[in-house]
C-alpha cells in the first residue's frame, strides 16, 4: 500500500520499491501471471519456433486442404496451395508481434511527447496540441490508413506507421492528464525553484512519476495494434511477401467453406496473444493501483 | 446551450475539412490514376482517351487549383461526381450510409445493453464466480479480432446451424413484399455482423459499468438510500445505475470511431452493402471523390457522434444539468 | 433459416401461384463478381458491363453455338461480292422500351456512335458510312473488306442506341442514360443500384414474339466467394457465370441442384499468360524465352495449379476458336533442352528476372508467379514476384512498360481482328496504355500477315494467314500461352435454355425458361 503513497518523497523516481512493488503484487495475480507465461511463450516460439520446426512456410509440402490431424508431419494441416499450417503460424507470429511492438512504441513516442507537452507548458501550446490531437481523434483511423498503406507501399514499416499514426491520441490525453495532475505536485515546484530546465523536469522529474498508467497503456496499446495489423492484412493491404497471422486469415479467407483450418488457427494465435497482452496490462494496472485491487 | 452548440459545430466543420485537405494530398500523391482504372475496366484505351479522360474531370489541373474547386463545391454542398461510376458521390453515399449506421446503431445497443448488464450483474458481488467470469468474457471480446469473429459465425451458421443468412442486408426477391416481412428480413440479416461488431466493444462497457458500479455502490449518498431502507433493486437501478451511466456515455461517444473501423471489416466479412465495403472499392479503384466523400462522411458521423454524447452527457449529469 | 426458408416460401408462393401452371414466367437472380460502371455497352467493354448491356439493347445480329449468325434486329443480311458494303433488314415491329420504333437511323447512329467511343477501335475502323434508304435498311459502306464486320454487330459489342436519346449532343461515355437505358432489347431497366444490383423486368413488348420467357432478372454483386456461394447453395441465386476459380467449381460440382458447364466462353476467349518484355536485354534474345517456355510445365499449371479445371493454351487464338493452329510449337518440358538454350544465349549462369501478375485473381495469376518462382530455378533463373496492391498499380506498370515478365489474362473477343491483333502489332506499341503490344513485339512480317488477315474474305485464305501468324509467334515467343481461363456457369438444373452460345450470358436472355416451377 505505502508504495503508492502519494505523500512518498518522490525525488529519486527510479527509485526500485515501487516497482518491485508492483512486481509483488502482479506476482500475487494469478491470471495475470498466467497471461505473462503465455506471452513469452509465444514470443519463444515465434523467435525459436520456426528453427526448430524446419519447415518452410512458403513452400507447398503437400496436397492443399489437408485436414488437420489427417497427416502426422502437418499437425494442423495445409492451406489453399498445399503449405504447412505450423510453419505458417510460428513464421508468421514474428512480423505480427514486430509490427504491433513498432507500432506501439510510435505510439507512445507521439502520444508522450505531445501529451506530455500540452499537459506541462498548459496555455495556448495546450490548447494547440488539443486541438491538434481532436483532429486525428476524427479521422477515420482505418480508413486512413488503409489510404496510407496503399499510398506508400505495402510494406511491414508502412503498416505500422500507419498505426501508430492513428493510435497515438488516446496516449496523447492521458499523459495530459497525467502531466497536469503531476505539475502542481511539491517536488516539481521544488524542481523548478532549485532552476532545472524544463526538458528536465518533463522527462526526469514528471515522466518517471506519469510511468505506471502510461505502461499500462502502452501495453493495451500492443494488443489493439496487433488487432490492427490483422484487421489491414485480412483486408488484402498486408505486406504479401512477409507471412503474418492476419495474411494467413486474409488468403485462406475464400475457402472457409470447404477449409475451416488455415483460418481457425492463424485467428486463434492473434486471440491468445491479445488476450496475454491484456491480461499482463489488466495485472500492471492493478499492480500500480492497489487500490483497485481491493474492492 | 444553443451558443455552445454552434459552437461545436463550428469546430466540427473545420475539423470534417481538415480531414479532407489532408486526404486529398495524401491521395494525390499516390500512385496509380483514375483515368487508367477506367481506361483498364474498358479494356485498353489509347494515349488520346487517357488524355481526354483526364481532362474531363479536371485532373490535369494542378493541385491546388483542384483543391480549391473542390473544397468550393463542397461549401455548396456538392461532394462531386465519382470517376468510376459518373454518379453523384452524395447519391451513392446516401444509398450505403443507412446500412452502416443501422449496423453501428445496432452494435451500439447490444453492447451497451449486454455489457451494462453484465457489469452490474458483477459489481454486486465484486469476488463472486459472476464477476470473475465478467472479467474473462471481458477479455476474451477484447482480444478477439473482429473479422476473425465474423469468419468463425459465417463457417457456423452457414453450414453447421443454418439459422440466420450470412452475407447481405436482405433477400432482393423480398423486395416487393410488405414493410413488416422486409423489416423481419433485414433484422434476421443484422443478427451476426451487429454481434460481431459488437463483441469487442460489449468487453468494454462490461468492465467500466462494473468500475463505475463498484465506485459508486461505495459512495455515501447510496449507504445513505440503503440505510433509509430502500429496496436493493431501487438502489441499483434508481441511484446507482444513474452514476454509472455516466462513463459510459462518455466512452460510448470515443468509441464511435472505434466502431466505425470494425463496420468497416464486418461490412466486408458479411457483403453487408455499407459506406465500408464502398470506401474499400474506392480506394483500390482509385475513386478519389468518392473516397474523399465518404472520408468526409465518417468525419461528420464522428463529429456528431462527439456532440450527441455531450448532450447526453449533460442530459444525464444532474450536476452539469443545474450547475452550468 | 428455417425462419427464412417459411418466410422465402411464403413469398415464392405469392410470387409464382398464378404462373404455376405455365412454363413462362419466374425470376432469375444472377451472380456477378464485378462490378458494372454503368449499363451501356456501347462505349464500355467488359463482362460486367455487357451481361446488363446485352438484355437491354438489342444488336443487328446475335450467334449460336458454333459461331453462326443468327436474325436478331436484322431479319436478314447480305455482304456484297466485294466485301465493301453489308446490308441489314431490319424487323418491322422493334421498339424502344419507351415505345419509339426502332429504325435504321438508331442502327446507323449506333454503330457510329461505338466506333467513335467504344475502346475496341478495330471493331468498325473500316466503316466510312451507313446509308439508310428506308427506315428498315442499313447499308454499312467499308474502306476496305472486313470479315470481322459481323462478329462485330454481336450483342455484346454493337447494341442499338435510340438515337432520340443519345443523339442530343452530350458525351456518350459519361451520358445520363447509361444508368438508365432505353433499349429493345427483351428487358427494361427497373432499378440500378451501383455495386449492389441490376433488376430488370420483362419487356412486354419485345419484338420476339412470345419471348422473353422469365419475368425479371436480378443481377446481384457479391464480392466474396464464400457468400457467392452459399447464395448458390440454399437458393437464393439462380446461376452463377464466369467462375474461374476450382474451389468454386468444385464445390458447385458437389451441388446435386446445379449444372456445371464451361460451355458459353468461345466468344471471350480469355487467354493466361506470361508476358515478356522483349525490350529487357535479359528477354531480347528468343533462346531466353523459349528457354523459359521449355522450363515450364503447362501441364502441371493446369492440372495440379488450377485442379483440372483449366484447358492449356498453346497459342494467341483460343483454342476454341477456327483459327487456332494446332501446329503451333507447344515446348512440353524439357529442362536439358531449356538449359542448353540458356547456355547458347550467353546466360549459362543464369540470370534474375522479376515477375507481375494481376492482383485478385490468386489462382490463375498469383499462383502461377509463384510456381514460375520454384520452376525456373532449375533452370538457375531466380525469379522474383513483384506484387501490385491493387489493379492500377500493375497496370501502371506494365503499360508503361516498367517490368520483365507479367502474368496476364486478355480476351479474344470473337475474331481475331478485335482481340488479338493489338497485343501483336508493331503499330499498336503505345506506352501508358494497358492491353496493347507492351510486349514491345516488332516483326515486320508479322505486321503484314496480320493486316493481310484483317480484309481477308475468303475463311480458308485468311485460316491460312493466322496459321502462318501463329508459326511465326509460337517461335519467337512475345508472350508464353498457359491456358485459357477456365470459366464456368453454374445453374440451376430447372432452368431451360441456359446461355451456351458463344457469348454465354452476354446475350439475351430471353429464351431463358423455369422447366419446371421454382
Amino acid at each position: 500500500m505505502s508504495a503508492a503513497d502519494p505523500a512518498a518523497p518522490r525525488k529519486a523516481a527510479r527509485a526500485e520499491s515501487p516497482l518491485r512493488e508492483a512486481w509483488v503484487m502482479f506476482r500475487r495475480n494469478r491470471p495475470a501471471m498466467a497471461g505473462l507465461a503465455l506471452l513469452v511463450l509465444i514470443i519463444l516460439a515465434t523467435l525459436y519456433g520456426a528453427l526448430l520446426y524446419g519447415g518452410d512456410p512458403y513452400e507447398i509440402v503437400w496436397a492443399p486442404h489437408e485436414p488437420p490431424g489427417a497427416t502426422p508431419e502437418f499437425p494442423l494441416g495445409t492451406d489453399y496451395l498445399g503449405r504447412d499450417i505450423v510453419a505458417g503460424l510460428l513464421t508468421g507470429g514474428g512480423p505480427t508481434l514486430a509490427v504491433g511492438a513498432a507500432a506501439a512504441l510510435l505510439t507512445m513516442l507521439i502520444g508522450v511527447t505531445i501529451g506530455a507537452l500540452a499537459g506541462y507548458f498548459g496555455g495556448a501550446i495546450d490548447n494547440l496540441l488539443m486541438r491538434f490531437t481532436e483532429f486525428f481523434q476524427v479521422l477515420p483511423a482505418l480508413l486512413f490508413a488503409m489510404v496510407l498503406v496503399t499510398l506508400f507501399s505495402p510494406s511491414l514499416t508502412m503498416i505500422a506507421i500507419a498505426i501508430g499514426l492513428v493510435s497515438w491520441p488516446q496516449t496523447a490525453r492521458l499523459t495530459r492528464a497525467e502531466f497536469l495532475k503531476i505539475r502542481k505536485l511539491e517536488y516539481v515546484t521544488a524542481a523548478r525553484a532549485i532552476g532545472a530546465r524544463d526538458g528536465r523536469i518533463m522527462w526526469r522529474v514528471i515522466l518517471p512519476n506519469a510511468l505506471p498508467p502510461l505502461i499500462v497503456s502502452a501495453t493495451l496499446t500492443i494488443g489493439v495494434a496487433i488487432l490492427f495489423e490483422a484487421g489491414l492484412s485480412f483486408l488484402g493491404l498486408g505486406d504479401p511477401n512477409t507471412m503474418s497471422w492476419g495474411l494467413m486469415i486474409g488468403a485462406n479467407r475464400a475457402y472457409i467453406l470447404s477449409a475451416w483450418w488455415p483460418v481457425t488457427f492463424p485467428g486463434l494465435a492473434i486471440f491468445l496473444t491479445v488476450f496475454a497482452v491484456s491480461l499482463v496490462g489488466d495485472g500492471l494496472n492493478d499492480a500500480f493501483n492497489p487500490k483497485l485491487r481491493e474492492r | 446551450m444553443a451558443g455552445y452548440l454552434l459552437r461545436r459545430l463550428a469546430y466540427g466543420l473545420l475539423l470534417m475539412a481538415g480531414v479532407v485537405i489532408l486526404n486529398f494530398f495524401l491521395i494525390r500523391l499516390a500512385p496509380g490514376d483514375p483515368a487508367e482504372v477506367i481506361a483498364g475496366d474498358m479494356g485498353g484505351a489509347t494515349a488520346e482517351v487517357l488524355a481526354a479522360i483526364r481532362a474531363d474531370y479536371g485532373l490535369d489541373q494542378p493541385l491546388l487549383v483542384q483543391l480549391g474547386r473542390y473544397l468550393g463545391a463542397m461549401m455548396q454542398g456538392d461532394l462531386g461526381e465519382s470517376y468510376f461510376f459518373n454518379r453523384p458521390v452524395s447519391e451513392l453515399i446516401g444509398a450505403r450510409i443507412g446500412p452502416t449506421i443501422l449496423l453501428v446503431l445496432a452494435a451500439q445497443v447490444i453492447s451497451i445493453t449486454i455489457g451494462v448488464a453484465m457489469g452490474v450483474m458483477a459489481a454486486r458481488k465484486p469476488n463472486g464466480v459472476l464477476s470473475g467470469a465478467v472479467s474473462v468474457v471481458a477479455t476474451i471480446g477484447y482480444a478477439v479480432p473482429v473479422f476473425w469473429m465474423g469468419i468463425m459465425l459465417i463457417i457456423l451458421f452457414a453450414s453447421i446451424i443454418p439459422i440466420f443468412p450470412v452475407e447481405g442486408m436482405a433477400d432482393i426477391r423480398l423486395r416487393n413484399e410488405g414493410w413488416l416481412e422486409r423489416m423481419i428480413d433485414i433484422l434476421h440479416h443484422l443478427a451476426l455482423p451487429a454481434f460481431s461488431l459488437a463483441v469487442i466493444f460489449l468487453a468494454i462497457y462490461a468492465r467500466l459499468s462494473r468500475a463505475s458500479m463498484l465506485d459508486v455502490l461505495g459512495a455515501d449518498y447510496v449507504r445513505t438510500a440503503r440505510a433509509k431502507g430502500a429496496s436493493e433493486r431501487s438502489v441499483l437501478f434508481r441511484h446507482a445505475l444513474r452514476n454509472a451511466a455516466l462513463p459510459v456515455i462518455t466512452v460510448a461517444g470515443l468509441q464511435f470511431g472505434g466502431l466505425l473501423s470494425g463496420a468497416l471489416l464486418v461490412e466486408t466479412v458479411f457483403n453487408w452493402p455499407g459506406m465500408g465495403t464502398l470506401a474499400f472499392d474506392a480506394i483500390l479503384r482509385r475513386d478519389y471523390t468518392l473516397l474523399l466523400g465518404v472520408l468526409f462522411c465518417a468525419a461528420a458521423m464522428v463529429v456528431i457522434a462527439n456532440i450527441v454524447t455531450d448532450l447526453a452527457y449533460r442530459l444525464a449529469d444532474p450536476r452539469l444539468g443545474g450547475e452550468t | 433459416m428455417k425462419f427464412a426458408r417459411i418466410l422465402g416460401g411464403v413469398a415464392a408462393l405469392a410470387l409464382l401461384s398464378p404462373f404455376a401452371a405455365a412454363a413462362d414466367g419466374g425470376s432469375l437472380v444472377i451472380l456477378s463478381t464485378q462490378t458494372p460502371r454503368h449499363l451501356n455497352g456501347a462505349v464500355q467493354s467488359g463482362t460486367a458491363t455487357a451481361v446488363p448491356s446485352t438484355q437491354l439493347f438489342a444488336s443487328p445480329l446475335r450467334y449460336d453455338a458454333e459461331w453462326n449468325p443468327q436474325p436478331y434486329l436484322a431479319e436478314s443480311w447480305a455482304v456484297s461480292e466485294d466485301g465493301l458494303s453489308v446490308t441489314l433488314n431490319l424487323v418491322k415491329n422493334a421498339t424502344f422500351h419507351d415505345g419509339k420504333p426502332v429504325t435504321s437511323e438508331d442502327v446507323a447512329f449506333s454503330i457510329m456512335t461505338t466506333k467513335e467511343h467504344h475502346p475496341f477501335k478495330s471493331m468498325f475502323a473500316p466503316v466510312e458510312t451507313i446509308e439508310t434508304p428506308d427506315a428498315h435498311t442499313a447499308i454499312i459502306r467499308l474502306s476496305k473488306p472486313h470479315p470481322a464486320l459481323l462478329l462485330a454487330l454481336s450483342p455484346a459489342l454493337a447494341p442499338v442506341l435510340p438515337k432520340h436519346v443519345y443523339g442530343d449532343g452530350q458525351d456518350p461515355k459519361s451520358h445520363p442514360a447509361n444508368s438508365a437505358p432505353i433499349g429493345s432489347g427483351p428487358f427494361m431497366l427497373e432499378s440500378f443500384t451501383p455495386g449492389e444490383a441490376t433488376i430488370l423486368k420483362k419487356n412486354p413488348n419485345f419484338f420476339r414474339e412470345g419471348y422473353p420467357k422469365l419475368d425479371e432478372i436480378i443481377i446481384r454483386i457479391v464480392k466474396d466467394e464464400n457468400a457467392l456461394l452459399i447464395a448458390m447453395e440454399n437458393g437464393e441465386a439462380d446461376i452463377f457465370p464466369f467462375m474461374t476459380s476450382s474451389n468454386s467449381i468444385k464445390r458447385m460440382q458437389g451441388v446435386e441442384r446445379l449444372t456445371v458447364t464451361d460451355q458459353g466462353y468461345a466468344g471471350i476467349g480469355p487467354i493466361n499468360w506470361l508476358a515478356f518484355n522483349t525490350k529487357s536485354e535479359k528477354l531480347s534474345d528468343k533462346r531466353v524465352r523459349q528457354a523459359i517456355a521449355y522450363a515450364i510445365d503447362r501441364t502441371f499449371i493446369t492440372k495440379a495449379l488450377m485442379r483440372g479445371v483449366a484447358q492449356p493454351q498453346r497459342g494467341p487464338i483460343i483454342e476454341s476458336s477456327p483459327f487456332f493452329d494446332a501446329s503451333i510449337p507447344a515446348y512440353d518440358v524439357d529442362l536439358d533442352k531449356a538449359k542448353a538454350l540458356m547456355a547458347e544465349a550467353g546466360f549459362a549462369d543464369g540470370m534474375e528476372l522479376s515477375v507481375d501478375y494481376i492482383p485478385g485473381n490468386d489462382e490463375q495469376q498469383k499462383n502461377v508467379a509463384e510456381y514460375l518462382k520454384s520452376q525456373l530455378k532449375k533452370i538457375g533463373i531466380e525469379v522474383s514476384v513483384r506484387p501490385s496492391p491493387d489493379f492500377p498499380t500493375w497496370a501502371g506498370r506494365v503499360s508503361s512498360h516498367d517490368f520483365e515478365l507479367t502474368m496476364d489474362v486478355v480476351f479474344n473477343w470473337g475474331d481475331p481482328v478485335i482481340g488479338v491483333h493489338r497485343t501483336y502489332l508493331s503499330t499498336n506499341i503505345v506506352p501508358g496504355v494497358i492491353w496493347s503490344n507492351t510486349q514491345s513485339y516488332a516483326n515486320a512480317k508479322v505486321d503484314e500477315i496480320l493486316n493481310a488477315a484483317a480484309v481477308e474474305g475468303d475463311p480458308e485464305e485468311r485460316k491460312a494467314l493466322y496459321a502462318e501468324f501463329q508459326q511465326i509467334v509460337g517461335d519467337e515467343l512475345p508472350i508464353y500461352w498457359l491456358n485459357a481461363s477456365p470459366y464456368h456457369t453454374a445453374y440451376d438444373s430447372r432452368l431451360g435454355n441456359p446461355p451456351m452460345t458463344i457469348w454465354g450470358p452476354m446475350s439475351p436472355l430471353d429464351e431463358v425458361y423455369w422447366k419446371e416451377p421454382k
